[in-house]
């Protein structure tokens, strides 16, 4: 879709980024860019290492080798609040939201990166707090709307079922306002009829808000669907980068994802 | 008040006019409609419907729209609905509603049937739909939609937005102000406003016909007798506006009657939004009082303890005191202060939490509602009024304030004659009937015999001049000794059961017993069965269950205790699947389609009338999307004991 895009739109670039966990070679020598507006999937075989990128890129992991530039400025050395702050958002394989609280709280929750007043401005119910709370719900609402959560808005996230809980999880995402957003598995789990709900939502977050994704996802046909370009990775080496249909082709591809034949 | 001249006393005798009147009469001061949108209530004005309507009403002329030009409208109930209608018919035209869950297909059906040139929809979903057969619709002049989510990139030339719609219809009216008023002007009372399409649980739907003058006489005063007229009462619209009733009540009700029509922000919120607006006027089909019921049982048995024990003390009292209603005596001292008691202690809370508070007027209709939900709702001090009309016939009977007792759709309307014919039909004559099928002069004529519409309803008058609907002509069953039965009569009783979603009871002439397909309610039976500790995986497995079988039986020897021996069922087998409107097993209307019913499950039909208690069977099950899969499974054919 965005052939066209020129080295100036770099959005991420990462390059030779190693990773090891004591003699485990998590990531050996990877780089790779995100463009534009596209939408990077991120592919390989169980244990290839694909959410071990995602954490280098928010900061859980620290790579010992290489680095990461977001919009030109380096962010290896960076902590992952910092990195949020800066607009890289992400969802998780394993849903992590605060269970007990309702949807809406977990959205105004995820604004707090971008709230300005403190505390003690926050527990006075007139002044300019308060017009910021109705700022920042606003936008909140545009969210629930966008996702269709209008019936479970008020519901304790705790008592939703899987598929919506991933959705509120996309939501939580999208309020902080990235400029880059993180998905680790957002189909994960899901039927047929969640998928392709999911797989819309990405499409319309990609055409509407025109923001960048990189999405990890074992789940080639949604892929195939949604992506623009993929990177493929096996036991922490890229063996291929490419568009979509070019990259399943690819005979290191089809060999990492059905094993060695034997002659 | 700028563009409304209201030339030297017009005759109130359309849709249009009527808003034109409210506007004038209310303008800013009264909210006419309201909808729940971003988390919040957003108001209309009657003075905002009127410039809405008008825009959008000189955006389709601007676009080809001409006098007796058809538009179909699919949506959710919102307020663009409600201007896309008024808005078609201030320029002379003829709205039709479309159910939203039809088919490509469907809508091909209606918009072809009805001669539309114009379809207005909700969302991509609709708009989608519409695509996908554009190319065979020839009349089709644009494609009208409100909600742009995911339609950004849409790049078809016919497809336009409401918004802009109603653009090129503000510039028009500042080039030419009398335009609007001069369209609304040539509007007469018989001019045809909507075209209803009937469920047709028989064949394909026929386009019932209603004149402007029947929508706006019939239903003034049908609100005029109520007393919703003029009062400033709220209505929660969420029956679908392709139905008669909600054009009834909703489009044409609240016009007549200066109603705020209240929008819940999604189908699944209504419980939370009737809340919010605790309504003056409402209307429930008999389902929904089902599901009511069925919320209210649950919630109690999640309930806790302390709360259980009050309410099941209560609840007797005030079964006591409706039943005191029901048969006209008197109220003691005693039972007043203890129903006000049961009032003060469970049921104000109860109400309230079911957007009852405020609840004056209550209509029902569609199938019948079971007497027990009647007393059930009369105890909580709500009068179900279980109206009688149809889509051709309009309003025939309803039943007066204090008159309210299970069975009863009340005496008839003051401009309706009943009569029952030998066979037992009801045969109405009334001043307000539709103005025939569209293009189906020999549909119209069939219904009319010696000047009575013939209602093809089966019931009867009681002593007191009570009109007592039971059943639809075709639909009684004969038994092999040539006794008759209503299955649905039973039906509706058994759908009272909390467990029970549907059910379909069957007989005949070379059948010696009734017997049942019971469809169980998957959420309700589901709790049943976390709390009695029984482990279950999908629907098909939890209706074979040994316990939900039982449970099921006892359900059905409660309701074989008010039947008549003959009548009683002997044998029942719990479905493996819902029914479902997608497999046109019920109407849109969530009616089922008998014949077509028991003719997909003829072996299980057969099984329950044969020596075998178990019978495999497979199932082909359409997906919402079209695609088609297969259950397999074996049914367990049970008898009642």
């Amino acid at each position: 879709m965005n052939t066209s895009n020129s080295a100036a739109d770099k959005i991420l670039e990462v390059k030779s980024l190693n990773l090891s966990f004591g003699g485990l070679k998590a990531l050996n020598d990877v780089d790779f860019m995100v463009i534009g507006r596209e939408l990077l999937a991120i592919i390989g075989p169980n244990g290839a290492g694909k959410t071990s990128i995602l954490n280098c890129i928010n900061g859980f992991y620290r790579a010992q080798s290489g680095t990461i530039q977001f919009r030109g400025k380096s962010i290896h050395s960076l902590q992952p609040h910092s990195i949020a702050k800066l607009g890289i958002s992400r969802t998780f394989q394993n849903i992590e939201l605060y269970t007990g609280l309702n949807v809406l709280e977990n959205l105004m929750a995820a604004r707090h990166v971008h709230m300005k007043r403190g505390a003690f401005m926050g527990s006075i119910f007139f002044g300019p707090a308060r017009r910021e709370e109705i700022r920042h719900r606003e936008l909140v609402e545009d969210i629930i709307d966008f996702l269709e959560l209008e019936p479970v808005r008020k519901q304790i996230v705790g008592t939703l079922p899987y598929g919506v809980r991933k959705r509120v999880e996309l939501g939580r995402a999208l309020a902080m306002d990235p400029r880059l957003l993180l998905l680790d598995e957002p189909m994960a789990g899901m039927n047929l009829e969640e998928k392709e709900d999911m797989a819309r939502f990405i499409l319309d977050v990609a055409e509407l808000r025109k923001i960048p994704m990189i999405i990890v996802e074992h789940d080639m046909d949604v892929i195939m669907d949604i992506a623009d370009r993929a990177i493929v990775l096996d036991f922490g080496r890229k063996i291929a980068e490419g568009a979509l249909a070019e990259v399943v082709e690819n005979p290191r591809v089809v060999q990492a994802y059905l094993g060695e034949e034997d002659e | 008040m700028n563009n409304i001249n209201a030339k030297n006393q017009p005759s109130l005798d359309t849709l249009p006019k009527l808003l034109r009147d409210n506007a004038l009469r209310y303008g800013d001061k009264r909210t006419a409609l309201r909808e729940k949108d971003m988390g919040i209530w957003k108001s209309y004005s009657w003075q905002d419907y009127y410039e809405k309507v008008r825009d959008l009403c000189l955006g389709l002329v601007k676009l080809g729209f001409k006098r007796n030009d058809k538009i179909c409208i699919i949506g959710e109930n919102k307020p663009e609905w409600f201007w896309a209608e008024l808005a078609a018919q201030s320029a002379g035209g003829v709205a039709i509603g479309v159910f939203t869950d039809c088919q490509a297909q469907e809508i091909k059906y209606f918009f072809e049937h009805s001669e539309s040139s114009f379809v207005v929809c909700h969302d991509q979903e609709q708009v989608d739909k519409v695509l996908e057969i554009k190319a065979e619709l020839k009349n089709l002049k644009k494609i009208i939609y409100w909600d742009p989510k995911g339609l950004w990139g849409y790049q078809d030339p016919d497809l336009i937005s409401m918004q802009e719609a109603m653009e090129i219809g503000r510039q028009l009216n500042q080039e030419q102000p009398e335009l609007y008023q001069n369209l609304i002007e040539e509007g007469r009372g018989e001019d045809i406003a909507v075209l209803a399409y009937t469920s047709g649980t028989t064949g394909l739907p026929k386009g019932a016909m209603f004149t402007q003058e029947y929508l706006v006489e019939g239903i003034g005063e049908w609100a005029r007798f109520d007393g919703w007229s003029h009062k400033g009462y709220e209505y929660l619209s969420f029956i679908p506006p392709a139905w008669a009733t909600e054009q009834a009540l909703g489009i044409s009700g609240a016009l007549v009657a200066g109603m705020t029509v209240n929008f819940p922000e999604e189908p699944e919120t209504v419980q939370e939004n009737i809340r919010e607006i605790g309504p003056h006027v409402l209307f429930y089909g008999a389902r929904l009082w089902e599901s009511v019921n069925s919320i209210v049982q649950a919630r109690m048995i999640d309930s806790t303890r302390f709360r259980r024990w009050i309410y099941h003390r209560f609840l007797p009292v005030a079964l006591k005191i409706a039943d005191m209603k029901i048969e006209n005596r008197p109220l003691s001292l005693w039972w007043r202060f203890m129903g006000w008691a049961a009032y003060q202690a469970v049921f104000r809370a109860l109400r309230d939490r079911l957007g009852f508070s405020r609840a004056k007027i209550v209509y029902s209709a569609g199938g019948a509602v079971s007497p027990e939900i009647i007393r059930f709702f009369l105890a909580l001090g709500i009068e179900i009024k279980l109206f009688y009309g149809a889509t051709e016939m309009g309003i025939i009977s309803v039943p007066r304030e204090g008159e309210i007792r299970p069975e009863t759709s009340g005496r008839p309307m003051p401009w309706a004659e009943v009569k029952i014919a030998d066979d037992g039909e009801i045969l109405v004559k009334s001043k307000y009937l539709y103005a025939g099928y569209y293009k189906n002069p020999e549909a119209t004529a069939k219904k009319i015999k010696d000047g009575y519409y013939c209602s093809e309803d089966f019931g009867h008058i009681d002593e007191d001049g009570h009109l007592i609907v039971i059943d639809r002509m075709e639909d009684l069953k004969p038994l092999s000794d040539g006794r008759k039965f209503s299955p649905q009569y039973c039906e509706v009783r058994l759908r009272f059961s909390p467990y029970i979603k549907d059910v379909l009871v069957v007989g005949g002439e070379n059948r010696d017993y009734v017997a049942a397909l019971v469809n169980i309610d998957l959420d309700n039976v589901g709790r049943y069965a976390e709390a009695n500790h029984i482990p279950y995986t999908t629907f098909t497995d939890l209706s074979q269950k040994v316990e939900v079988i039982d449970l099921t039986n006892r359900e059905i020897r409660q309701v074989n205790r008010t039947l008549p021996e003959y009548a009683r069922i002997k044998r029942f087998v719990n479905m493996h699947k819902e029914f479902d409107a997608d497999e046109a097993e019920l109407t849109r209307t969530r009616k089922l389609r008998r014949t077509f019913v028991e003719d997909r499950y003829k072996d299980l039909i057969c099984a329950l009338y044969g020596e075998r208690d178990k019978l495999d069977v497979e199932a082909e099950v359409t997906y919402r999307d079209g695609r088609k899969g297969v259950i397999r499974t074996s049914i367990q054919v049970n008898a009642v004991e």
